[in-house]
């Protein structure tokens, strides 16, 4: 066996459960689906082709899904950098050696582990404009609160908060990289005399720019699907302000029986996935560094 | 990152106690909530301002834990769950381990392509893809049982393919190099030398399929037809009810539900701290 | 070297999926003998969508069924959460329910698409009669669609008006308002504000406009023409007249007390309980509530009132309903069961059920059999939704296969125009609009023949 075949088949061996696995669970589903978006199907009776007719008036004629994908952008747009920003702070500081630091990690880390249903129940209480916890905080400052999930300037703002207190989940991922890299830098960048300002911007940063990386990509195909807390919180509403495209697709595929219409949503969606993603990828090489 | 400096140890503890509060302070309310008799948890609704002391429970209503276990069979679940987790825990790792590893370090002609398509299959809604997927376990006959929940980890999750690959991706060449000269073969490669430094990669990605499997509602219930084989998760959803939940049990429930996982972060998450003692030996 | 050793690695793989399989796999079909209490009768296979308390009362109901004969044994499955999607992947897979309870507006998709057993097919003449002439109206819109009844109702809603007596007489008021506009006018100074100009107490808290339009003579389906109909001008009076209400004590003011209760969905929470309403449209079950975690509130019921020269006694109706999948393998089992609990074929047992989950009856047999007549004197303010659900009056949702996306649409402008966004005026058209580009999309590709 030539070294370069041997490479070829050791590289397919490794990759083999998950091309199996894709092949048998998950490309069918996905052939189908495209399939699907280009015929009527009320999911009882049998898909009939219908040409392109979803897509046109998807593309046409419908405003809610225009809407939708408003909406859905300008939350991808802030609460992805936000993420990362808070997830990586709170990640440099939980990092640090001090005593009781565990205890720390998991009080951060618990509020994405509770259910969402008892999330969304917590949520309820902390931004009811009445007896909720920030505008009790905010009356003792002297400001009159907004109704905020109540109101269509401030119930997307609401929903981003929301997230943010679950970004202990991210924070784990930061950490594990954190981890990972190697003490020796650190030690002959102290012998250098690099200031701790220095080290961060030297030797942290960029170490962690493929963990980075990879909560910038997850958080941008997470956050184009948000889907549940807006299902359980507000519907959608008031006023369409939190339609999120998730949202509308989920309506049109299991409440008003139109697998056809929101597999074409699902496409559509798809392909913007793909075109940002491949465009972040497309820049990796300019500021994520793998290895030393 | 070593900390050493007193001013700046104390510096990083105000810090974290400040961002403590708003962290917990939902927690306790949940807590406070779970205590509370029914009536209790709006007090005052009627135009009361905010307080703080409303967080204190009066009477303290111990009885709604018991309650809200015995509402349904809950060791059942439990049993049920861990099963699901331990199984999916194991094959998700053990598999996107491999996979990442083939992606992240072996350079062979197909890497780049289907590395692409394994990003692609997360950017398409479950929505969508749930009917076909169900017509596929169907025909393998495993409508009604486990198994449509458990084999597809052992393909790999394709979240943890990419993290893992991130975290491989990092490692020096160097060490793997001279293993090869040795005549170690790749698989040793992975297994003795990459898969130990990549110890709190590990240890999250282990965590997250544990919290994602202990979190899955649709999918059990979905696949599932028997009432004794449900999870938690299914569990919990019968404290909500289509004229509104009992509150204090649905909290007394999410904490008893959430619990498990709290004492599962706090030990893994020592594998963290491991992480500086074994990331010692890699220069 | 290298294939050795990954081979050995796919072999453990394998093994370890197949040792899995092992133990997953049920070594006896899903519905197992050892949970079965009666393993020698025919099993029926019956998914609710109840959960929490009102599980309880549904398992004492089927353990009431399974006591009461020796042929069937019911297998209850409560299914919170998802529900439509699990029963239509189960039927797909040709493996539904017996028998399913459900709420959710399902009957003319799923009746369209041929999923549905018609009732009509399964009842003897004998009881197809007795049907006929015992239910209310209300009973057959509720689950009809094309002339054939595709769900059972098995309990009944509608709503009235819940309200505080003292807070009428606070203001000298003696009697509840025989019509709308007078129970508009007297509440307007029942609304309190605190010192912040919150709303502490709001006087009239209406239904939707699609609980209220036809109490004004409009409505969303015509049940007699077989037709939408979203242009009747009654409907926009109702909305003028909600969007009006809502003025008068502000539209933001109204909207933040709204949002500041909204949340707080939950049984005990319910704002009316702590007194934020004087007068609040709501549901029968709300009477059990109360005599559960506010025992001591003064209240009575009312009908919602009808304006001057509307229609007395209308309203919307709804109610839990029972299908039977035309693929299922027990519907005489099935069939039995209904009967059982909906009081077809004994009314007077039954009638414990529907006081158990505080439904309203579908029939005078059930509503005067003893039990219940004992429950209404106990609880003497659900007795008015009793006799509202009687009426003749009384609507249902409208049974076209796009009923969902009408009723989100309204709901969508309604919200709106409450809002003060845009006017009564422009919601219905926007409405109007709406639903008939959506239909005219639905022909187009060919759905609604």
């Amino acid at each position: 066996m030539s070294p370069k075949l041997r490479r070829e088949l050791t590289g397919l061996a490794f990759i083999s459960p998950w091309l199996i696995g894709f092949i048998v669970f998950t490309g069918l589903p996905f052939l189908r689906s495209i399939q699907l978006s280009f015929t009527r199907y009320d999911i009882v009776r049998p898909p009939k082709f219908v040409g392109l007719a979803n897509y046109q008036s998807l593309i046409f004629d419908d405003q809610v899904f225009r809407n939708a994908a408003v909406v859905t952008l300008k939350f991808a747009i802030i609460s992805v950098p936000l993420g990362i920003f808070c997830g990586v702070i709170l990640a440099l500081l939980l990092n640090a050696n001090v005593r009781g630091i565990s205890v720390y990690r998991t009080v951060f880390f618990l509020p994405s582990i509770v259910p969402t249903v008892a999330t969304t129940a917590i949520f309820s209480w902390i931004l009811n404009p009445q007896i909720g916890l920030v505008n009790g905080l905010l009356a003792k400052c002297g400001v009159t609160g907004p109704a905020w999930l109540g109101d269509p300037k401030w119930a997307l703002w609401s929903l981003m908060f929301m997230g943010l207190w679950g970004v202990g989940n991210s924070m784990v991922i930061y950490l594990a990289g954190l981890k990972d890299i190697p003490n020796y830098l650190y030690e002959a960048a102290i012998v250098d005399g690099a200031s701790p300002a220095k080290r961060l911007f030297k030797i942290t940063l960029p170490m962690l720019t493929p963990v980075i990386f990879f909560n910038l990509v997850m958080g941008v195909i997470g956050s184009l699907q948000y889907f549940t807390q807006a299902y359980i919180m507000t519907n959608g509403g008031p006023e369409d302000s939190t339609r999120f495209y998730a949202l509308y697709l989920f309506d049109r595929a299991w409440r008003y029986a139109d697998m056809g219409y929101a597999s074409a949503m699902a496409w559509v969606l798809f392909l913007a996935i793909v075109v940002l993603t491949s465009a972040l990828f497309g820049t990796q090489k300019r500021w994520v560094h793998y290895g030393s | 990152m070593v900390t050493t400096n007193k001013g700046s140890k104390l510096f990083t503890h105000i810090a974290l106690i400040c961002l403590s509060i708003p962290a917990a302070l939902p927690l306790i309310w949940m807590l406070s909530t779970s205590l509370k008799a029914e009536n209790q948890i709006y007090t005052g609704a009627n135009g009361a301002s905010f307080s703080l002391t409303s967080l204190i429970p009066s009477p303290m209503v111990w009885a709604n834990y018991p309650k809200a276990l015995s509402t349904v069979p809950f060791d059942q679940y439990l049993k049920n769950t861990l099963f699901l987790c331990a199984v999916s825990v194991f094959g998700a790792v053990l598999s996107s381990s491999i996979v990442a590893y083939g992606f992240a370090r072996i350079n062979f002609k197909l890497n780049r392509p289907l590395f692409g398509i394994l990003i692609a299959t997360m950017a398409l809604p479950g929505q969508v893809t749930m009917i076909p997927q169900f017509e596929v376990f169907r025909s393998l006959g495993w409508y009604g049982t486990y198994l449509p929940l458990l084999v597809p980890a052992f393909a790999g999750a394709p979240f943890f393919i990419f993290l893992l690959s991130q975290f491989f991706k990092t490692l020096p060449e160097e060490v793997a190099e001279s293993a090869r000269l040795d005549g170690a073969n790749e698989f040793r490669i992975f297994a003795q030398i990459v898969l130990p430094l990549a110890k709190p990669a590990l240890a999250t990605c282990a965590l997250f399929q544990f919290l994602g499997t202990w979190n899955d509602f649709l999918g059990p219930l979905i696949y599932i037809n028997d009432t004794s084989k449900y999870t938690l998760a299914y569990g919990l959803q019968q404290f909500m009810s289509a004229y509104g939940g009992q509150w204090a049990q649905l909290m007394a429930a999410s904490i008893v539900f959430t619990l498990p996982i709290i004492v599962l972060f706090f030990f893994a998450q020592k594998t963290f701290i491991q992480g500086i003692a074994t990331t010692g030996g890699k220069n | 070297m290298a294939a050795k050793h990954i081979g050995k690695m796919v072999v453990a793989v394998f093994a370890t999926i197949l040792l899995v399989w092992f133990m997953a796999s049920p070594k006896k079909p899903a519905s197992d003998a050892v949970y079965r209490k009666y393993p020698d009768r025919i099993p029926v296979r019956f998914w609710h969508m109840w959960s929490a308390e009102w599980k309880v009362v549904v398992d004492r109901i089927v353990d009431r069924y399974n006591k009461s004969q020796n042929k069937y044994e019911v297998l209850a499955l409560s299914v919170p959460g998802g529900a439509d999607t699990k029963f239509l992947l189960g039927a797909m897979g040709g493996d539904p329910p017996d028998v399913m309870a459900q709420w959710n507006p399902v009957i003319p998709t799923w009746a369209e698409g041929g999923m549905l057993l018609p009732f009509e097919d399964i009842m003897t003449p004998q009881e197809r009669r007795l049907f006929d002439t015992q239910s209310y109206p209300i009973v057959k819109r509720v689950g009809q669609y094309k002339g054939k009844t595709y769900g059972f109702p098995i309990g009944l809603q509608v709503k009235g008006v819940f309200y505080l007596p003292e807070a009428f007489e606070e203001t000298g008021v003696r009697e509840f308002p025989k019509t709308w506009e007078e129970l508009c006018r007297v509440t307007q100074r029942m609304t309190k504000k605190d010192s912040k100009g919150n709303i502490s107490r709001l006087g009239f808290m209406p239904g939707s406009w699609a609980e209220t339009s036809s109490l004004f003579g409009g409505g969303i389906y015509d049940f007699q023409k077989d037709k939408l109909t979203l242009g009747n001008p009654k409907n926009l009076d109702c909305l003028k007249n909600l969007v009006s209400l809502r003025q008068r004590d502000g539209y933001d003011s109204v909207s933040r007390f709204q949002s500041g209760l909204n949340s707080s969905s939950f049984s005990a929470g319910w704002p009316f309980i702590v007194g934020a309403y004087a007068a609040v449209v709501d549901g029968p079950w709300r009477v059990e509530q109360i005599a559960k975690y506010a025992p001591n509130l003064k209240y009575k019921t009312a009908l919602v009132p009808a304006p001057s020269g509307g229609l007395p006694g209308a309203g919307l109706g709804s109610g839990n309903f029972m299908i039977i999948p035309k693929s299922a393998k027990e519907k005489q089992g099935a069939w039995d069961f209904i009967k059982f609990w909906s009081g077809l074929s004994q009314p007077t047992v039954a009638a414990e059920f529907y006081v158990w989950g505080g439904w309203l009856p579908p029939s005078d047999a059930v509503a005067n059999a003893p039990i219940y007549q004992k429950y209404m004197k106990e609880h003497p303010q659900f007795a008015t939704f009793v006799s509202a659900i009687k009426s003749p009056m009384i609507q249902a949702q409208p049974p076209v296969a796009y009923q969902v996306f009408v009723n989100d649409t309204i709901q969508k402008y309604e919200d709106l125009a409450l809002r003060g966004e845009i006017s009564p005026t422009n919601a219905m058209t926007e409405v109007q609009a709406a639903v008939s580009k959506e239909i005219s999309r639905r022909k187009r590709l060919g759905y609604d023949e």
